[in-house]
């Protein structure tokens, strides 16, 4: 008989913690104050819809679903795009950097383009700021997320700009890697707000 | 394929998954839990894998854990304890 056991797990074998903290101190400061902001205001979501049960059932069902799952895909794609930038930098393949950081900031402004498109459909449809409460929470809600994906497109046009003159190497790259976690910060909170006003009922 | 490939897929999968639920659910303890699952295993997901929190400091780690951990279950009391929340949150 076999001892031999097969994995079918697509995840690799869990890797001892080295203690080491991503980036840089100034982000993660950033990275904190993000979440709890977020944790605020899915307060809000949890209060407004307790109160209105009606509004936040039938809601989901007038937005484009499509605008949402396109949002998660171009953002989880652009947050791989940061992964390998990261793995590259260490292997001192900077050409190869630079691209992966120019993938990430054409995908990230996927987002704002395709945020465009659903609320100019969303108006013509008649869900503006005053359609309702589950309407105005999804604005307040998605807006909010929106500036702080701007930042952190601003971070990106940083780092692609300082990948480009060469200022990063396999020694020295935690700007480069404090651009790429608060990046993937702005996916774990859209995972969270894509299913809230999207799926959930 | 590489693993950052196998991470992307998988969280693609999931979301493709979730968009297939707002196309057909209706509101029920069963979506609430998926919607649940769906959050957790997403967030662990980026925070271990893109983040690369696994090998990371355990404080940190234990932190943004926290973050997909009270989400979810706060998703779930919000399904079976609305009019709990109404009534704490209400004027007068």
């Amino acid at each position: 008989m076999s001892d031999t056991v097969i994995s079918v797990s697509p995840l690799p074998p869990p890797v001892a913690a080295t203690g080491r903290v991503p980036g840089n101190a100034g982000i993660w400061v950033g990275i904190f104050c993000v979440l709890v902001e977020f944790l605020l205001l899915f307060g809000v979501y949890f209060v407004a819809k307790a109160h209105h049960r009606e509004a936040f059932l039938a809601g989901p069902d007038k937005l484009a679903t499509v605008a949402g799952v396109t949002i998660t895909f171009l953002l989880l794609t652009s947050g791989y795009c940061m992964v390998k930038a990261v793995e590259t930098i260490r292997a001192d393949r900077r050409r190869a950097t630079l691209g992966w950081v120019l993938g990430a900031i054409v995908l990230g402004l996927g987002y704002p383009l395709v945020k465009f498109f659903e609320i100019r459909w969303n108006v013509a449809h008649g869900i503006d700021g005053e359609a309702g409460i589950f309407y105005t929470t999804y604005y307040y809600l998605t807006l909010n997320h929106l500036v702080h994906v701007s930042w952190g497109l601003l971070g990106l046009f940083w780092v692609a700009a300082r990948t480009a003159l060469g200022m990063y190497s396999p020694r020295d790259y935690s700007g480069l890697e404090a651009a790429a976690v608060y990046w993937h910060t702005t996916d774990v909170i859209w995972l969270v707000i894509f299913p809230f006003f999207y799926v959930l009922r | 394929m590489g693993h950052a490939e196998r991470i992307w897929l998988l969280l693609i999968g999931l979301t493709a998954a979730g968009a297939w639920l707002a196309e057909t659910g209706h509101s029920s303890w069963g979506l609430s839990l998926v919607v649940a699952g769906l959050i957790g295993v997403k967030g662990h997901l980026v925070i271990d894998h893109y983040m690369e929190m696994r090998t990371a400091s355990p404080r940190f780690r234990r932190l943004l854990h926290a973050f997909v951990v009270l989400v979810p279950v706060l998703v779930l009391l919000s399904h079976g304890f609305s009019d709990v929340l109404q009534r704490l949150t209400s004027l007068g």
